[in-house]
């Protein structure tokens, strides 16, 4: 991130050498500990205007993170923090359609766009395309393939991470080992990937453990109860645990298990969305873990408050992943 | 065909070979059966049996009501967007607004309901084409969905309502009786009443139907808003089974179903279709899941797998008719 | 080539086919001479088709050899069959309704400058082929704009663009009036000049005995026998193809007339004007016409398939409402259509099914359909009217035209009917089968049923009718009785002056 920035500062000072130097505005300067600090206004046309790409308004994790993007760009709009924003942009979870967003919000002169790419590479152009034209983006929740190059912030946690929690989780609760099976996300999309490699560095520590299914989910709850349903006629008991990528697949699986009277099944995945959570507060799942998603996007929206402001940020918080248990679980709630 | 005997008659040997040609997607099923239960003798248990009873009967009722779309002649596109509207009516009605199960149950299936009947009277009374007509109504679906839910998930937590899939009635789990249920009553329909007559005769050659005097509409409406009673309902087990209702479920679970009634000798020509079929299109579709998850095949690997097993199959039963003819 | 040579153009020895169980031919022989028109005679199913779909190299034969134009030959298919020199134009006129008249006539073998299509001299050379046959339309008109018998002359014009030896005609009259009958069979004699050897299927014996020179019988799969038409006589013919003698050609039985069922006032649509008719229990009605004179489009309407403009109707004194034709159908009025394979039958449903289909509504108990009598009900009829077929559970697909004609009326007779309207019920129906269908009409009649046949056969209304009435553009120009027919007062000739409004 830090060379990076050098190489921005860089090309910038290179820019203003191009250029005569009567009304040059330095866009980006570096303060103390890392920290940077950027104009506003990109266009100069005396307006602030804020972009909002989601993901998608179908996955309930993102429903909580979109609703409080709403919530207090609304805000902002009236307090007159910024001028306007475009309101929540419809990403469908589609990059093609992300770069459709990405050329309306070049086209609405945004000056700041929170975006959160659907996939790495694919989403990619959407961040090129706007970063060219000016904008400063926010990357919120993934990353996209040139995110270090070309987006000013990313606020997001690290998958990779919370893969290393969900093997551990397993591992401390089953002292013994056992089989256990995964149940993948859609194959290719970046948290799939990173949350199964963070899952693997852990396992791979651990030969008492042995994975005897690793199946095509989808994200799709259903299938990952037929998986669970395959694996408990398959193993019976030597199944110890279901290890999925996201926690509405954990809770489909934990209830085929449980409805199979196999509650001993460690099920775990991650997200924290509404069902999974309650499910831990009513004990029926033992954990899950939380992405906090409301607190990436405070991590942006807090971001582009400082640039308004003119103060120097982080252009890298990390959010961290929160074990969830009966114990906490109502602080999170 | 100069054959010289009279009408009536049926050879025995006649009979076999028409069985054959119109159920030999069972011999790809029982071969299927085989090569999984050698490579995984613990498929053959009857624990996993019952398990993959239980397991296809989603997909079982969404593919009945294709089929019958497929068999005027159309298509249906909404099943999966029909799947993740109900589930969001389940869920908002009995766990935001607490009314008991039976009345969410009713509501929610009764509004796919009647998304299948506004799919067959666009269809049948404006003449437009099915694919259109589906194509547009799922993305309506589907935005209504995400209108009720705002799109989080919402937490069933009515225990009879969730316990319904894993509930069992003499033994037998529930939605084994419910797909028995509904495949006896889809049977009857399609090859022991007029209105089943009716499909085939539209689905067949439409003109002669009507210059018999059988009334388009009340068919493709019907068979429109059949096919919404059965997403409704295959929504229900859904909602059940995984514990939570959201809009982003179903999405592409139109494939699956197409898949089974094709295999089951659903003819895209229309007119041409049977239901015990469809029951083996269906529990080859199953047993593919299943037998991959059993076999173990890597999850990169399983789409690929699946995809050529159809072809293979489908590619098998013409192989089998032809020798026939 | 040699014309009218003692060698044969055409040679088939020993052919032999079958379909899983059953022997479509068995050890036939075909010999055509070049420049003769050879006649193909024998019932539906009696394997002439097949015969001819083995030439054209659409099926291959299982034994047997063929020599053409002096080699052996044997054809992969039409298109082969046709770079050899046989064309064949077929009964069900299949072409590509939205080309033009020059790519229907270019298909397969299109004018091509390098890859690219020239389209301009293709128009030209067709253009000129044209008009050497004295067509008149411009070689751009859509195949569609055409009427059948023009069509039907692009199939031909084709087929002597390519050069063709011999030209296999299956049915070429069936949808053609008497003019266009007359026009075909003067391409046919030009040709004949030519040394074109042509083929020439037809149940109508008229025309054989008026075009062709040579013929040959088939019956159940086997060769019985070819002669020179002028050495046999119509009834020797029949009896070769049935087997037996057929005593009469229009078994017509005269039964009392009882009351008027149906009565038409002053009806109006689209094609015919101001229609008035009675027609009484007992009666046959026969329409007679040219070929788009407004008859089939008067009974669509009756029927409820179209809309009537203006008019009244009355069934048994009241008056006769209906909406769409299952109203009619639950009334008692029920229609054979013309067009068997549009509005005819469910080709790949079974027979059983297509029988029962506008009487569904009397078998059902309850909610379900009461199977059993439904297929004794449809055995019976089956039985009734002698339709050929191993099991009614066969696909209507399997059957011959002649029987697939037989589940049409099959299925009329098990709803009931008071007034049964036929239009053009023999169209494509060999000759023993058309007999038993007259049988039918009469026996129906004698039951009381009031009966309309719309025919284009003159000898089929002259001698079924009991009544003949005759449009001319769209209005009734005639109207003739039994007895003026049987007593020689009113000819063909007086009922086509008639319908050609001359009278």
């Amino acid at each position: 991130m830090k060379k990076s920035i050098v190489m921005k500062v860089l090309a910038a000072a290179m820019a203003l050498s191009l250029v005569s130097c009567s009304f040059v505005i330095a866009d980006e300067t570096e303060a103390a500990g890392g920290e940077v600090s950027y104009e506003a206004d990109v266009n100069g046309d005396g307006k602030i205007v804020v972009g909002y790409i989601s993901k998608n308004f179908t996955d309930p994790f993102h429903a909580p993170i979109n609703a409080r993007a709403q919530e207090y760009f609304d805000q902002a709009v009236k307090d007159g923090i910024i001028d306007e924003w475009t309101g929540l942009l419809d990403g469908e979870t589609d990059p093609n359609k992300q770069i459709d967003r990405a050329a309306d919000c070049i086209a609405k002169e945004c000056d700041i766009v929170i975006f959160l790419p659907a996939e790495a590479e694919a989403s990619d152009p959407a961040l090129v395309q706007m970063a060219d034209a000016g904008i400063h983006v926010i990357e919120v929740n993934s990353k996209s393939a040139s995110c270090d190059e070309k987006a000013i912030a990313y606020v997001g946690s690290d998958d990779v991470q919370a893969g290393n929690m969900l093997a551990q989780w397993v591992v401390d609760n089953c002292p013994d080992g056992g089989k256990f099976i995964h149940c993948n996300g859609v194959l290719g999309n970046s948290a799939q990937i990173q949350r199964t490699e963070g899952m693997h560095e852990i396992m791979d520590e651990h030969p008492e453990f042995e994975m005897v299914g690793d199946f095509d989910t989808k994200w799709d709850g259903n299938l990952a109860a037929d998986a669970a349903s395959d694996a408990i006629s398959k193993y019976g008991e030597e199944l110890v645990a279901i290890i999925c990528d996201n926690d509405g697949m954990s809770s489909a699986a934990q209830k085929m298990c449980n409805d199979s009277g196999r509650e001993d099944i460690i099920c775990i995945g991650v997200d924290g969305v509404e069902v999974p959570m309650q499910l831990v507060k009513d004990g029926s799942l033992k954990a899950t873990i939380l992405q906090d998603g409301v607190g990436q996007i405070n991590g942006a929206i807090e971001i582009v408050e400082k640039i308004v402001k003119g103060e120097s940020f982080d252009p890298a918080p990390v959010i961290p992943f929160v074990l969830i248990t009966q114990d906490n679980v109502d602080d999170y709630m | 065909m100069a054959s010289s005997s009279r009408t009536g008659q049926i050879s025995r040997q006649d009979r076999i070979r028409s069985l054959l040609g119109q159920y030999g997607i069972g011999i790809v099923l029982i071969i299927m059966m085989i090569v999984i239960a050698i490579m995984e003798p613990r498929f053959m248990t009857p624990g996993n049996i019952i398990n993959v009873a239980t397991q296809i009967s989603i997909n079982g009722l969404l593919c009945y009501g294709l089929c019958l779309c497929i068999t005027t002649g159309g298509i249906d596109l909404t099943v999966g967007a029909q799947l993740a509207l109900t589930s969001c009516i389940i869920g908002q009605t009995m766990s935001v607004l607490g009314w008991p199960a039976i009345l969410s149950i009713l509501a929610g299936v009764g509004v796919a309901t009647l998304f299948g009947f506004i799919d067959g009277v666009l269809i049948a009374k404006f003449n437009m084409f099915p694919f259109v007509v589906t194509l547009s109504m799922q993305l309506v679906i589907r935005g209504l969905s995400q209108v009720i839910t705002g799109g989080r998930a919402v937490m069933l937590t009515n225990d009879w309502f969730t316990g319904i899939y894993s509930s069992k009635l003499a033994g037998i789990p529930m939605p084994i009786i419910i797909f028995a249920v509904v495949t006896v009553i889809m049977y009857l329909m399609l090859h022991w009443t007029k209105f089943g007559r009716y499909i085939f005769a539209v689905g067949g050659n439409v003109n002669a139907a009507i210059a018999a005097g059988v009334s388009r509409f009340w068919v493709i409406v019907g068979v429109y808003t059949i096919s919404g009673v059965l997403a409704g309902l295959a929504s229900m087990i859904y909602t059940s089974k995984t514990g939570s209702a959201q809009s982003n479920i179903g999405i592409g679970y139109e494939t699956d179903a197409i898949a089974a009634a094709v295999l089951g000798g659903t003819s895209f020509a229309g007119g041409i279709a049977t239901i015990p079929g469809c029951v083996l299109g269906i529990f080859i579709i199953g047993l593919i899941y299943n037998g991959m998850n059993m076999i173990g095949v890597s999850s990169y690997y399983q789409s690929i797998v699946k995809g050529l097993i159809i072809i293979g199959a489908v590619m098998l039963d013409m192989v089998m008719n032809k020798n026939k003819h | 080539m040699s014309e009218q040579g003692r060698e044969y153009i055409l040679e088939c020895e020993g052919i032999s086919k079958a379909f899983g169980g059953t022997q479509a031919l068995k050890n036939v022989q075909l010999h055509v001479k070049p420049g003769e028109v050879h006649a193909l005679l024998g019932e539906n199913g009696a394997g002439k088709s097949t015969l001819m779909k083995i030439v054209i190299g659409l099926y291959k034969q299982d034994s047997g050899t063929m020599v053409f134009d002096g080699k052996p030959y044997q054809a992969r298919g039409p298109v082969d069959a046709i770079k050899s020199g046989i064309s064949m134009i077929h009964q069900e006129l299949n072409p590509e309704p939205h080309l033009t008249i020059a790519e229907s006539i270019f298909l397969k073998r299109e004018d091509h400058n390098g890859i690219f299509l020239n389209k301009r001299r293709q128009n030209e050379r067709t253009q000129k082929i044209l008009d050497e046959f004295g067509f008149p339309y411009p070689a751009t008109t859509l195949i569609r704009d055409l009427k059948l018998a023009d069509v039907q002359m692009v199939e031909i014009i084709r087929a002597v663009s390519t050069n063709a030896k011999m030209i296999i005609m299956d049915e070429p009259t069936s949808s053609l009036d008497a003019q266009e009958t007359e026009h075909l069979f003067r391409v046919i004699r030009d040709l004949k000049k030519q040394g074109v050897a042509i083929i020439y299927i037809s149940h109508r014996m008229a025309e054989i005995y008026e075009i062709c020179d040579t013929v040959s019988v088939f019956r159940d799969g086997q060769f019985i026998g070819s002669s020179a038409l002028k050495d046999v006589t119509n009834d020797d013919l029949i009896a070769m193809m049935v087997g037996r003698r057929v005593e009469n050609q229009f078994p017509k039985v005269d039964c009392p007339i009882g009351d008027v069922v149906f009565k038409a006032e002053h009806l109006s649509g689209k094609g015919f004007e101001d229609i008035s008719f009675e027609v009484h229990a007992g009666e046959i009605l026969g329409f007679s016409g040219l070929v788009g004179s407004g008859r089939s489009e008067t009974m669509r309407a009756i029927f409820g398939m179209d809309p009537l403009e203006s008019g009244k109707m009355y069934l048994n004194g009241k008056e006769f409402k209906r909406k769409n034709p299952g109203d009619s159908i639950s009334q008692g009025v029920c229609m054979v259509n013309e067009d068997r394979k549009n509005f005819g039958l469910c080709l790949f449903r079974s027979i059983r099914e297509n029988t029962s289909l506008p009487s569904l509504p009397e078998h059902q108990k309850g909610v379900l359909l009461n199977q059993a009598r439904e297929k004794r009900e449809v055995e019976e009829v089956s039985r009734t009217l002698l339709l050929k077929a191993a099991s009614i559970e066969h696909n209507a697909f399997s059957l011959s035209g002649g029987n697939q004609q037989k589940v049409v009326i099959a299925k009329w007779i098990m709803a009931g009917p008071k007034l049964l309207i036929m239009d053009e019920p023999t169209r494509g129906v060999d000759v023993g089968a058309k007999a038993e269908i007259y049988t039918l009409m009469s026996k129906f009649a004698a039951e009381g049923m009031a009966i309309i046949m719309v025919s284009s056969e003159l000898p089929e209304v002259m001698g079924m009718s009991d009544r003949v009435l005759v449009y001319h553009e769209g209005r009734i120009n005639g109207e003739f009785f039994r007895k003026e027919i049987i007593s020689g007062e009113v000819t063909q000739e007086v009922i086509l002056s008639s319908a050609f409004g001359v009278a």
